[in-house]
C-alpha cells in the first residue's frame, strides 16, 4: 500500500539506487570542512573480486588462531598491503552456505541470502543499508563494475551485487565516460560536456511533461503521481546541487585522458573507474562505494596485467602460488592502497579521511569458484573511527554467517539490527551466535 | 519458522463463563437503557458521519465494548475506557477496532449485536477519523488493501440487507493505473522481438500477445536478439552472461495475492533513470539489430568460420562468443530511419515519434504531443548529432506519463444523475484492452475507438465477446488473474534448506534443479488452467477437482511418494537381488538358446535398467500421457533454458485433486523447512470461504517451537492458546489437511515414521452446510468445490482483479449479476468476465470523489 511514508522511502530509495541522491534539500557533502557539522562523516568501501578469495592467498604462513600480524609477512598476492599491515584485519571462518555461492552468490553475497544467476534480489544488500545509515551525502551509494572491455562497452550498466530491496537491483557503472558525466558533467568539456547538456535538457523537458501530466488529476491520485514527478525533480536537483559545488568538485575531478575514449585494455577503464570512485569519496559526495571486480559474475579479464587467460577458466585454477592470480590479487591490493593513500591525504577532524573509513575486501564467490561457502575470507582495512581491531588475524569460532559481519558493520555505522537479512528460523541452522562479531571489534 | 497467519490482539472468548454471563446481562441492560439512537434513519454505507467521539463513538464503545474492555482486568489486557478520539498515539488501537467491527468479530457472537446500520456507521466513522488523523502519513488506507477485501462481510454482498441500508449505482474512482512489471516488459519486448504468430496446432507454445514469462531463475528480463543466436561458445552460464538482457525496471511487491491495484504503485527516480538507460539500449537495437550488440563478423550463417577466424581462444561469457544469423527478424520500424539517416527530415522524425508513442502508450499521439516530442528530438539531434541525438530524444517517450500509467480520468463526458461519467473512446478502449491483454489494441478495437464505436455498454460487450471468442488474440491478463488468485507461482522463490529438502525425498540432481523445477511447475499449471478455460465449463470446480496434470519428467518425483525408512534400506537389496536373479535367468535362457541353435550367434542382450537409476527415496509417479506445450522464456540459459515440452496426464488416483494438491501450489505455500499450514489455511479461508483476518498484532512474536522430532501439527499446538485461537481456528484446521503432502509437494502417508494425521475442520464458515470435520485435503476440497459460497467468493476476487479495488456494498448488484452470469452459463469464465466488464463498476468513474470506503 502506498503511503506517504512509503512514497518518501521510495523517493529516497529510488534516488539512492539510481544516482544516490540524498533526500535533503541542501547539498550534503561528507566533509566536515564543507558541512561544518560536528559529527564526523564516515564512509565504507566494498571491494568484491569474483572467482573466490582463497584464504591461503591472504593468511600469512604460520598464523593460526587470533593473533597480531606483526612479525608476519603478508603472502605475495597481497604483498602491496605489507606497508599497511597495521591497518589490516584478516578474518577467516565466516560462512555463506545459505547463499548458494558456487560460481557466485550474486546479490546474496552482500545480501546474505540465497542468490543465483538471473535471480532477482530478495532484499536489500548491506552496502545499500549502510549508505542509508551513514551520515547523509549527496550521492550516498555509488557502484562501479569492472569486466572485460567488451562487456563494459556492450553492457555499461549491469546489476548483480547490490540492491535496495526485493526486486530492486542497483546498477553499477562500467563506462567511465558515463560516470564522469554524472559526477563531473557540469565542469567537463568536449564530448562529455555535450552529452551532459543534452541529457540535462532532456530531463528538464521530461520533468515539465510529467508535471503537466499531473495537473488535472483527481486529488486522490495526486500524491501517488507526485512520486513520479518528484523523481525527475530529484534527478534535476542533483545536477543542480552538483553544479552548486562545482568549484569544490573540480579539486577532485580526475583528468580526462585519451583512455576514457580509447582504452587499450580493460584495466585502463578499471583504473579510471577507480579514480572516479575515489573522487566521489574524497570530494565527500558519496559515503558508500561498491566495487565489483568481475561484476559479480564468473567471467572477467585482466589482459592489461599480462593475463591472457580470461573468463571462467580463471575460476577453475587454484589460486595459491598461481602467477595469474598473484597478478590479479596484487592489482586489487594496489587499488586498495590507492584508496587508502588518497584518503590519508585528506584531513578530516583531527586526522584524515581514512581514519573514518572502512574497506571491506572479499569475493562474491566465498573462497573459490566452485564452493559450498563453508569459508568466506574477508579483509578489513581501516578501523572505522576506532570501531574495529586492526593489524591482526581473527579465526571465527563457531558457525557464523557473513550476515553476522554485516550486522556488525551496520551496528558500528549506527544502525539497528540484530541479524542482517536472516530470520530466526534460518539462524537456527546457519548461525550459532547472535548479534555482532565481538572478536573483530576494538 | 515464522507464523505469518494473523492473530487477534485481544478479542478472545471468555475464560470465565459466569463472569461473562454477568457482563452479558449488564451489557444487555446498557443496550436497552443507554444506547444512543443509531438505527433510526436510512444509511448510505461509506458516508462521512458528521459526529465527534463524545456524541457518537463513545456511546457505541460504551454499549458494546467497555463492558469487557475496561476496569482493572480488561479482556486480553485491552482497556478502552480511556481511549478517546482518534489520535496518532491510539491509531493502532482504533485500527484494530475497525478490523474487529468490520469483520463482525466484535462484539462476540454470544453478546448483543448492534444493528447492521449502526455497525456500518461506526465503521465508517472510524475510517474517516483515522484518515484525518493519519493525513500527514498518507491517510488511512488499510481498507483499500487487497488483503482486506473480505472485510466487507459476505452476507452484506450476497444476502438480504436491512431496509434502512441504502445502496446507489456503483462506479470506480477516476485514476491512473501504473502498468505492472510484466505488462511493461511485454510492451518493450514488442519493440525488439518478433514473437511467432498463434499456431492452433500447438496452442501452448508462447506466441505473439502472450506475456514475457519469467526465466529459468524466476526473473523477468528482456532479451535482445536471442531469436537470432545460432551458436555460442560455452555452457549455460557463459551463454547467460554473454547474452544482452535487461531486468525489469518497474517494481512490484507481490508475494501472495493481488499485485496491481491502481492505489499501490508509482514510478520513482531510480526507475525513471533506469528506464532512460533501457530506452537507449532498445532504440539502438531497433535501429541496428544485433549489430548494436555484436561485431559485424558475428552476424553470419557460418558460425564455424567465425570461430575459426575470430575466436582462437576462450571467449566464454563475452558477447563475442555468440553468433547471430543473417536473417532479420526484429520489427522494422520508422525508428530506423530517424536514427540512421543523416540529417533526417522533420517528417521522418515525426513518423518515428508517432510510431514509438503509439507503441508505448497504445494510442496515437495528439498533434500537440507529437509536436512536443519532435521538438525534443530535434533539439537533441542539434546537440549530439543525428544518431546519438535521435536516440536520446526518442528516449523521452519511454517516460511519457501514459507509457507508464494508463489513465481513466474521464476528463471529457457528461455526468449522469449520480455524478458518474462513463469512460469513452481511448480510455474505454484501453480499459477493455487492458482487461485482457498486455499488447496494444488490435486493429478492430482501434477502429472501433477511432470511429466512435467505444462509447456504450453494448460496444464493450461486442469487443469483449469478440476477443474472448478468438484464441489467436492472446489474453494473458486472464491467466494472471488465476496466478494471483491461486498463488501457485511462488514455489521457485521459496528458499529451501538443503537438508530439509533432502528429507522430502527431493535429493541429488533433482534437488540441484529444485528451483528451476518449481518455475517449470508454474508454467505447467498455467497450461492446465488454460485447458480448463478452453472447456469453459464449471471452471472453478474443475480447477479444484481435476485429475488432469501437466508434467515434466522431473515431476514423476514431485508427484511421487517418499519411501519409508524401511523401504529405503530394503529396496536396494531387493533391487540388487532381483537384478542378479534376472541376470541368472537371462544367462540360462541364453545358454538354452545356444544349445537349441548350435553354431548361431545368440541375439544381443536387452538393456537392463541399472540399480543405480532406481530412486530409493521416492516411489515415482508412473506417468503416461500425450505431448503438450507450456510457455517458457526465450532461451535465457543456453542448454539449461526451460523447455516447453510437457505431458498431459492423470494424477495418481486418490492422492491428488485439483490445483491445490499440485506441487506448484503446495510449495508456494510452504517455507524453508516445512509445510506452511497457516498460509494454506489462510488461502482456503480467504479465497474460498470469504473470511477476513486481521493483521498480526505487532506485539506478537509469532514463532513455532523448534522441535525437529515433532510434527508440524504438534508444534502448532501453541496456536490453540486462547490468545491465538480466535484467529487461528480460521486457518489451522483448514491448512492441516494438506499435511498429506510434505513440503516439496510429495504425497505421504507417514511423517516421522508414524501415520500422518491429515484431519481438519471447517469452522464457522458462514454456510452451515460446509462446517464440520474433514478427513484430509481431498475431503476438504470436494466439499468446497460444490459450494455456492466458494463460487461467490471466487467472483468477488475476479471483481477485485478486474476493477483494481476492493468491493463495496454498493457493488452488490455487480457481484450478484456476475455470479448469476457464471452460474447460469454453467460456470463459464467468459460469461463471468463479460458481466464484470460491462458492469457499472468497470464503466463508470467519478472524477473527484473516491467511492465509499466499504
Amino acid at each position: 500500500m502506498l503511503t506517504r511514508r512509503t512514497i518518501l522511502q521510495g523517493i529516497a530509495a529510488g534516488a539512492g539506487t539510481a544516482l544516490g541522491l540524498g533526500g535533503s534539500p541542501l547539498p550534503l557533502l561528507a566533509s566536515p570542512s564543507l558541512t561544518g557539522v560536528s559529527k564526523l562523516p564516515k564512509r565504507i568501501i566494498f571491494f568484491l573480486q569474483n572467482q573466490g578469495f582463497d584464504p591461503k592467498t591472504c593468511i600469512p604462513t604460520g598464523v593460526s588462531g587470533n593473533c597480531s600480524l606483526a612479525g608476519h609477512t603478508l603472502p605475495e598476492p597481497i604483498q602491496p598491503l605489507e606497508p599497511y599491515k597495521e591497518r589490516l584485519h584478516i578474518i577467516n571462518g565466516l560462512h555463506g552456505q545459505h547463499t548458494s555461492p558456487s560460481h557466485s552468490a550474486f546479490f546474496g553475497a552482500l545480501g546474505g541470502y540465497r542468490g543465483g544467476d538471473g535471480v532477482a534480489p530478495r532484499g536489500s544488500t548491506i552496502d545499500y543499508e549502510l549508505s542509508k545509515t551513514l551520515p547523509e551525502t549527496l550521492l550516498p551509494h555509488l557502484c562501479i563494475g569492472m569486466d572485460s572491455l567488451e562487456n563494459m562497452k556492450n553492457k555499461p550498466t549491469v546489476a548483480t551485487l547490490s540492491a535496495s530491496g526485493p526486486d530492486q537491483p542497483i546498477f553499477m557503472y562500467s563506462n567511465p565516460n558515463h560516470l564522469y558525466q554524472l559526477l563531473f558533467g557540469g565542469i567537463s568539456d568536449g564530448a562529455i560536456r555535450k552529452e551532459f547538456e543534452a541529457r540535462s535538457y532532456l530531463l528538464d523537458q521530461i520533468q515539465d511533461q510529467a508535471t503537466q501530466g499531473g495537473m488535472h488529476l483527481p486529488r486522490a491520485e495526486q500524491t501517488r503521481y507526485q512520486q513520479f514527478v518528484t523523481g525527475f525533480q530529484d534527478l534535476n536537483s542533483l545536477r543542480q546541487k552538483l553544479g552548486e559545488v562545482s568549484d569544490h568538485l573540480s579539486k577532485f575531478a580526475p583528468k580526462v585522458d585519451e583512455f576514457y575514449a580509447t582504452p587499450e585494455h580493460e584495466t585502463d577503464w578499471h583504473d579510471r573507474l577507480l579514480n572516479l570512485g575515489i573522487s566521489a569519496l574524497a570530494s565527500g559526495i558519496t559515503n558508500t562505494l561498491t566495487i565489483g571486480s568481475g561484476r559479480g559474475e564468473i567471467f572477467g579479464a585482466w589482459k592489461g596485467l599480462g593475463v591472457e587467460e580470461q573468463g571462467h577458466n580463471l575460476g577453475h585454477m587454484d589460486q595459491p602460488d598461481n602467477p595469474i592470480w598473484i597478478k590479479i590479487r596484487q592489482y586489487n591490493s594496489r587499488m586498495l592502497v590507492k584508496i587508502m593513500e588518497t584518503l590519508d591525504n585528506i584531513p578530516e577532524g583531527s586526522g584524515s579521511m581514512m581514519d573514518h573509513t572502512l574497506i571491506v575486501y572479499t569475493s562474491n564467490n566465498a573462497d573459490k569458484q566452485h564452493t559450498s561457502g563453508a569459508n568466506w575470507p574477508v579483509m578489513l582495512l581501516g578501523n572505522f573511527d576506532g570501531a574495529f581491531k586492526t593489524g591482526c588475524f581473527t579465526q571465527i569460532e563457531g558457525k557464523r554467517p557473513i550476515n553476522s559481519l554485516y550486522t556488525t558493520l551496520l551496528q558500528t555505522a549506527g544502525g539497528q539490527c540484530e541479524r542482517f537479512n536472516m530470520s530466526d528460523g534460518l539462524a537456527r541452522t546457519f548461525d550459532t551466535g547472535n548479534g555482532v562479531l565481538g572478536d573483530i571489534l576494538a | 519458522m515464522t507464523i505469518r497467519g494473523a492473530k487477534l490482539i485481544c478479542w478472545s472468548s471468555d475464560k470465565n463463563q459466569l463472569q461473562h454471563a454477568i457482563r452479558f446481562c449488564i451489557s444487555s441492560l446498557c443496550i436497552i437503557f443507554m444506547l444512543p439512537c443509531f438505527a433510526s434513519d436510512r444509511y448510505f454505507p461509506g458516508s462521512v458521519v458528521p459526529e465527534d467521539f463524545e456524541s457518537f463513538a463513545e456511546p457505541f464503545l460504551n454499549a458494546y465494548c467497555l463492558d469487557c474492555h475496561s476496569g482493572s482486568e480488561p479482556e486480553a489486557g485491552l482497556s478502552l475506557d480511556t481511549l478517546g478520539a482518534t489520535n496518532e498515539a491510539n491509531a493502532t488501537t482504533w485500527r484494530s477496532i475497525w478490523a474487529q467491527v468490520s469483520l463482525q468479530e466484535m462484539p462476540p457472537e454470544e453478546a448483543e449485536q448492534p444493528p447492521v446500520s449502526d455497525r456500518l456507521q461506526f465503521r465508517d466513522w472510524v475510517v474517516h477519523n483515522l484518515d484525518a488523523t493519519m493525513k500527514e502519513s498518507g491517510g488511512f488506507r488499510a481498507h483499500r488493501d487487497p488483503t482486506k477485501g473480505n472485510f466487507v462481510p459476505h452476507d452484506l454482498l450476497f444476502g438480504t440487507l436491512p431496509d434502512n441500508i441504502e445502496i446507489q449505482p456503483t462506479f470506480s474512482p477516476a485514476r491512473l493505473w501504473r502498468v505492472t512489471p510484466q505488462e511493461h516488459i511485454t510492451r518493450l519486448n514488442e519493440l525488439i522481438n518478433t514473437e511467432p504468430p498463434y499456431d492452433a496446432s500447438k496452442p501452448g507454445l508462447r506466441t505473439h500477445g502472450d506475456e514475457v514469462p519469467t526465466n529459468h531463475g524466476g526473473e523477468l528480463k528482456l532479451y535482445f536478439g536471442t531469436d537470432r543466436i545460432i551458436q555460442w561458445q560455452g555452457g549455460t552460464v557463459a551463454y547467460a552472461t554473454a547474452v544482452k538482457s535487461i531486468p525489469c525496471v518497474l517494481s512490484s511487491a507481490r508475494e501472495h495475492g493481488f499485485e496491481n491495484y491502481p492505489d499501490l504503485y508509482s514510478v520513482n527516480s531510480a526507475e525513471a533513470t533506469q528506464l532512460l538507460s533501457t530506452a537507449s539500449d532498445i532504440l539502438h537495437y531497433m535501429a541496428y539489430g544485433p549489430l548494436s550488440i555484436a561485431a559485424p563478423q558475428q552476424i553470419t550463417d557460418d558460425p564455424a568460420a567465425y570461430f575459426k577466424k575470430y575466436v582462437p581462444g576462450d571467449n566464454r561469457g563475452l558477447p563475442s562468443s555468440l553468433v547471430y544469423s543473417t536473417k532479420t527478424v526484429r520489427p522494422l520500424t520508422p525508428v530506423i530511419a530517424a536514427i540512421d539517416t543523416p540529417s533526417a527530415t522533420d517528417d521522418c522524425l515525426r513518423e518515428a515519434v508517432n510510431y514509438l508513442f503509439e507503441a508505448l502508450t497504445f494510442r496515437p499521439p495528439q498533434p500537440s504531443e507529437s509536436d512536443r516530442y519532435v521538438s525534443i528530438v530535434k533539439e537533441s539531434v542539434h546537440k549530439l548529432g543525428q544518431k546519438d541525438g535521435a536516440v536520446l530524444g526518442l528516449s523521452a517517450i519511454f517516460l511519457d506519463r501514459d507509457a507508464l500509467f494508463r489513465p481513466e480520468l474521464v476528463e471529457h463526458g457528461t455526468p449522469d444523475s449520480f455524478g458518474r461519467i462513463m469512460l469513452q473512446d481511448w480510455e474505454l478502449g484501453l480499459a477493455v484492452n487492458h482487461a485482457l491483454r498486455y499488447i496494444k489494441p488490435d486493429e478492430a478495437l482501434k477502429r472501433s475507438v477511432l470511429t466512435g464505436a467505444m462509447r456504450t455498454r453494448d460496444d464493450v460487450e461486442r469487443e469483449v465477446q469478440r476477443m474472448l471468442a478468438d484464441d489467436s488474440i492472446r489474453k494473458p491478463r486472464i491467466l494472471q488473474f488465476f496466478r494471483e488468485y491461486f498463488d501457485y507461482d511462488q514455489g521457485g522463490y521459496i528458499c529451501k534448506d538443503t537438508r530439509s529438502l533432502d528429507t522430502t525425498g527431493i535429493r541429488g540432481k533433482t534437488r540441484a534443479r529444485h528451483y528451476r523445477s518449481m518455475f517449470e511447475a508454474s508454467a505447467s499449471t498455467d497450461r492446465l488452467i488454460e485447458l480448463i478455460l478452453n472447456e469453459d465449463r464449471d471452471v472453478l470446480r474443475q480447477l479444484l477437482t481435476t485429475q488432469k496434470v501437466i508434467v515434466t519428467k522431473t515431476d514423476s518425483e514431485y508427484f511421487g511418494q517418499p519411501r519409508t525408512k524401511a523401504a529405503r534400506v530394503t529396496l536396494p537389496k531387493e533391487v540388487k537381488k532381483a537384478a542378479e536373479k534376472q541376470k541368472l535367468q537371462e544367462e540360462a535362457e541364453r545358454n538354452a538358446w545356444i544349445a537349441a541353435n548350435p553354431g548361431k550367434e545368440p541375439p544381443k542382450k536387452k538393456k537392463r535398467r541399472q540399480t543405480s537409476t532406481i530412486n530409493v527415496y521416492v516411489e515415482e509417479a508412473p506417468f503416461e500421457g500425450t505431448d503438450i506445450f507450456a510457455r517458457v522464456s526465450h532461451r535465457s540459459f543456453g542448454a539449461g533454458s526451460l523447455s516447453p515440452k510437457r505431458m498431459l496426464t492423470q494424477a495418481p488416483e486418490g492422492q491428488r485433486l485439483g490445483v491445490l494438491t499440485h506441487p506448484s501450489w503446495l510449495v508456494s505455500h510452504s517455507d524453508a523447512m516445512d509445510n506452511h499450514a497457516i498460509r494454506r489455511g489462510r488461502w482456503i479461508q480467504e479465497r474460498l470461504l470469504g473470511g477476513g483476518l486481521p493483521d498480526v498484532p505487532i506485539t506478537v512474536d509469532a514463532m513455532l517451537p523448534d522441535e525437529p522430532r515433532k510434527t508440524l501439527r504438534e508444534r502448532m499446538e501453541v496456536t490453540k492458546q486462547e490468545y491465538c485461537w480466535t484467529c487461528h481456528q480460521k486457518m489451522d484446521p483448514l491448512g492441516l489437511p494438506f499435511e498429506m503432502y510434505n513440503h516439496a509437494g510429495l504425497f505421504r502417508t507417514s511423517e516421522l515414521e508414524q501415520p500422518v494425521d491429515t484431519t481438519g475442520e471447517i469452522i464457522n464458515s458462514g454456510d452451515e452446510r460446509l462446517d464440520g470435520p474433514v478427513e484430509n485435503a481431498l475431503d476438504l476440497i470436494q466439499r468446497l468445490a460444490t459450494s455456492e459460497r466458494a463460487e461467490q467468493v471466487f467472483v468477488r476476487h475476479a471483481f477485485r482483479f478486474w476493477m483494481g479495488r476492493n468491493e463495496t456494498m454498493h457493488d452488490r448488484v455487480v457481484l450478484q449479476n456476475a455470479h448469476t452470469a457464471y452460474k447460469q452459463s454453467g460456470g463459464s469464465m467468459k460469461a463471468l468476465l463479460t458481466s464484470l466488464l460491462t458492469s457499472d463498476a468497470f464503466l463508470y468513474r467519478k472524477p473527484e470523489q473516491n467511492p465509499s470506503p466499504q
